[in-house]
């Protein structure tokens, strides 16, 4: 094998596809990257064996053939050449790198030992615009936690329904649920998915920031999240991964329909003064939410043996009756963090039921939170 | 040779020619499902692991297994994620956390397909004279569903276990053979799907639906009375069941009998079973229940608190949990529990009798009881669905508040206090006489005092 590539392409590339390597002692050749030749691209690929990265770019190709070197050496490497021309070529499994004053040789393993990413037949996809999915995910992805009990709420859940795409996410104790419109082609019924914590996370890394419709390929046991070159009609990078097995909870039935109390806040000021409350708010992070009856204003207040006491007020819109609820600090905090208007509406339901945030004007975003039991 | 053998030849061999490391990672979860005349098929547990197999790994795999066998000629691979495994050991993981104060989505722990809750067994389940009947009746079902008793109908008030019970049955069934199919279904959300099917004209799906369940279970039936639609439609569904001895297990906070606006074909039928009740533990059976409550929880509290406990909370086995966790969850906060913070913690769960029967509470238990508003009792009318009501209304007073009978008869509208003893009498006699009444005096007292 033997190309020339622009040096800051080369170094795009190596940054995505290096992402999910990491040190894996059982296998190490899932520390390389491979490096192939395609038609008029070079193509970079990684796996950890749940998810698979590929990434392309457009070089000269004078000789095919492919290379498999360590992912991490190369990317450091390269990112200290100066911008210029870079050749590659790949002799005896070790790959020689020139740029001007450099020429560096790196001790490589044998292609053929590299893991194959499985690939699909499933032509048919359904696209969303890049930027409002990066924005979406990002808004979700965390709320989802590592869970071995319950594998199937480890991870993001994707569903399609006409021409809209549902995410949510949940850790039992809470649940955000985005919806994104999506661009081109409408779902054909309803076609639903959970994709894993990391690679959700790695696709937010990857391609925030970049413009264009991402492509949402699927089989029963995977998914491709593909966004295209912006010159050409050729993918510029693809994230492949495993789907979590399992059927998601029913979890429209958590979003709670009535509520007791409906409170219309400024997000800053709310936000300000629950992480002060924090500060007074002992082991359990409890942040008591009061209402008292005919008020306008909402108290919020927190106790701690050792440290002290903390209260204070806001001023709010209040619908409905008087309220006396506790939560974990942290989960309001979350949950605000991912509201970017400047107003939130805050519903809390009966005693001991789940409670809603949500931005005011953007009936796309909902966070659901369970109190702390009632003292 | 069985195919597992089979398999274990395979990779025996399979060692020898590839790297410990390559071993490891492809192999693991792997076998072969089946076998058909040439074919072998192999599940293998992702993706990357059928590419690699069918790519790098296929003539030598075939190559053994036609070394070992030489019918098979060709194979296949399949993904098939290993799930079973996993979801057994979680159960365990669950069950060691202790509780929090920390709320949960409740709706979680619950299995998708059959509704239930795998937290309801027989095995949690306390057992004391109150309910024995109940749980004997519902061991039967268990082993035996849709023919010892059918249907099996649990009545009693609210927060005595009637659930678990049914639940219990449910997932004792569902455990044991996977062929059956269970539902757990509670009256309010059986009376809205009916009430949806309805509306989008898709009835016939939906008792289609319902169609291929072996054990039905609806929780709170009496939800039911006075829905008249919903009743024919449920009338219908449990007809096709029983006459295909599928099990229907029902629970109720009344008797049959004593559900008012009931289609009388219905009451019949769920009269043609096992009725059982449930009522308050005893004070010996709710220390058992705290007890067994604090295993599970993995805490340990001091005897007297628990007997302290169980000698006050009398209400029901909801409360009674309700006063645990309060106290488990401010013992995380300031660590030691003894009496004194007991009591003082626990003052909203102490039961008062003069504090829990009120003029008010009698008043809209009555009503409630018997489907009424609370003003029509008051009604200055001669009708006989108001006048009994009226009287048991005033009966209770007398007995169980003391009320003077002239200040019975100006509560109810200036009466005169003759018409107060009448009633007093009246509801006395017919106590002794007619089961019925007892039965339905019963179950009000027992709802004012649970309330």
């Amino acid at each position: 094998m033997k190309i020339e590539v622009l040096k800051e392409n080369l170094k795009n590339g190596l940054c995505v596809v290096e992402r999910i390597v990491g040190k894996n002692l059982s296998l190490p050749i899932l520390d390389n990257v491979l490096i192939n030749t395609e038609d008029n691209f070079l193509s970079l690929s990684s796996t950890d064996l749940e998810a698979a990265i590929k990434f392309w770019i457009l070089v000269k190709i004078i000789k095919k053939g492919k290379a498999v070197v360590p992912a991490k050496l190369l990317s450091n490497f390269v990112s200290l050449l100066p911008n210029e021309k870079v050749i590659l070529e790949e002799k005896n499994q070790s790959l020689t790198i020139e740029c001007k004053n450099f020429k560096n040789q790196i001790q490589g393993f044998n292609p053929e030992e590299f893991p194959i990413i499985p690939e699909f037949n499933n032509l048919e996809y359904l696209e969303v615009d890049n930027e409002k999915l990066c924005y979406g995910l990002s808004q979700i992805v965390d709320i989802a936690s590592p869970s071995q009990s319950r594998p199937e709420i480890s991870g993001i859940y994707f569903i399609f329904s006409k021409n809209i795409v549902k995410i949510a996410a949940t850790d039992s104790f809470r649940l955000a649920e985005k919806s994104i419109t999506m661009e081109g082609v409408s779902a054909k019924g309803d076609v639903s998915f959970i994709l894993p914590q990391k690679p959700a996370r790695e696709i937010i890394n990857i391609l925030s920031g970049k413009e264009g419709r991402v492509k949402i390929y699927f089989s029963p046991s995977q998914t491709i999240f593909e966004l295209p070159m912006k010159e050409i009609q050729h993918p510029a990078v693809q994230i492949t991964s495993r789907l979590i097995e399992g059927e998601y909870p029913n979890y429209e039935e958590i979003i709670p329909k009535k509520f007791k109390t409906k409170l219309t806040l400024r997000r800053d000021e709310f936000l300000n003064q629950i992480k002060a409350a924090a500060l007074f708010s002992g082991k359990i992070n409890e942040v008591k939410i009061s209402v008292s009856a005919g008020a306008k204003e909402v108290e919020i207040s927190s106790k701690d043996y050792d440290v002290g006491e903390s209260h204070s007020n806001i001023s709010a819109k209040i619908e409905g009756e008087a309220i006396e609820t506790s939560f974990n600090y942290k989960f309001l905090v979350d949950g605000l963090l991912n509201i970017k208007s400047s107003e939130v509406i805050f519903e809390l339901s009966k005693e001991d039921g789940a409670c809603i945030l949500k931005p005011v004007g953007d009936a796309s975003y909902i966070y659901v939170v369970m109190p702390i039991k009632a003292t | 040779m069985n195919n597992s053998e089979l398999w274990q030849s395979v990779l025996a061999q399979m060692q020898f020619h590839i790297s410990k490391a390559n071993f490891a990672t492809w192999f693991k979860n792997t076998e072969i499902i089946s076998k058909k005349e040439e074919k072998i098929i192999i599940s293998v547990p992702n993706a990357f692991s059928k590419e690699w197999l069918s790519n790098k790994y296929n003539k030598l795999i075939l190559k053994i297994l036609h070394d070992t066998d030489e019918s098979i000629k060709d194979l296949d691979f399949i993904i098939e994620p290993q799930l079973k495994g996993l979801l057994i050991k979680s159960n365990n993981i669950e069950n060691e956390k202790t509780e929090d104060a920390q709320l949960k989505f409740d709706e979680f722990k619950i299995n998708k397909e059959t509704n239930l809750n795998p937290r309801y067994t027989f095995d949690n389940f306390v057992v004391g004279s109150f309910n024995e009947l109940a749980h004997a009746a519902a061991l039967a079902v268990a082993d035996n569903p849709g023919l010892t008793y059918n249907p099996l109908f649990i009545y009693g008030g609210t927060g005595l276990g009637k659930t678990h019970l049914m639940q219990a049955v449910g997932n004792k069934i569902s455990d044991r053979l996977k062929k059956e199919k269970v539902k757990y279904i509670s009256s309010e959300k059986f009376v809205s799907a009916i009430v949806s099917a309805i509306r989008t004209n898709s009835m016939e799906s939906f008792k289609a639906s319902l169609a291929p369940i072996d054990v039905l279970i609806l929780d709170d039936i009496q939800f039911i009375a006075g829905k008249n639609k919903s009743q024919e439609e449920f009338f219908h569904v449990f007809n096709s069941l029983y006459e295909k001895n599928k099990q229907i297990i029902l629970s109720s906070d009344r008797p049959p009998n004593a559900i008012p606006e009931l289609e009388e074909r219905l009451r019949s039928r769920f009269e043609g079973g096992m009725i059982a009740d449930v009522s308050l533990p005893d004070y010996e059976t709710r220390l058992v229940i705290l007890k067994t409550k604090t295993k599970e929880k993995g805490v340990d509290l001091p005897e007297e608190i628990l007997e302290y406990i169980a000698t006050n909370v009398k209400k029901n086995i909801r409360e009674l949990e309700g006063a645990l966790n309060k106290l488990l969850v401010s013992s995380k906060l300031n660590q030691t529990i003894d009496l004194e913070t007991t009591k003082k913690l626990l003052k909203g769960f102490i039961f008062s009798p003069f504090d829990v029967a009120n003029y008010k509470k009698i008043i809209e238990t009555v009503a409630k009881f018997y489907n009424l508003d609370e003003k029509s009792l008051f009604d200055a009318t001669r009708k006989k669905e108001i006048v009994r009501p009226r009287q048991i209304a005033m009966f209770l007073l007398r007995k169980e508040l003391k009320y003077s009978f002239p200040a019975i008869a100006r509560k109810f509208g200036g009466k005169d206090h003759t018409t107060a003893i009448y009633a007093y009498k009246k509801i006395l006699q017919e106590n002794e006489e007619n089961n019925r009444l007892t039965e339905e005096l019963n179950l009000i007292k027992q709802r004012i005092y649970s309330g």
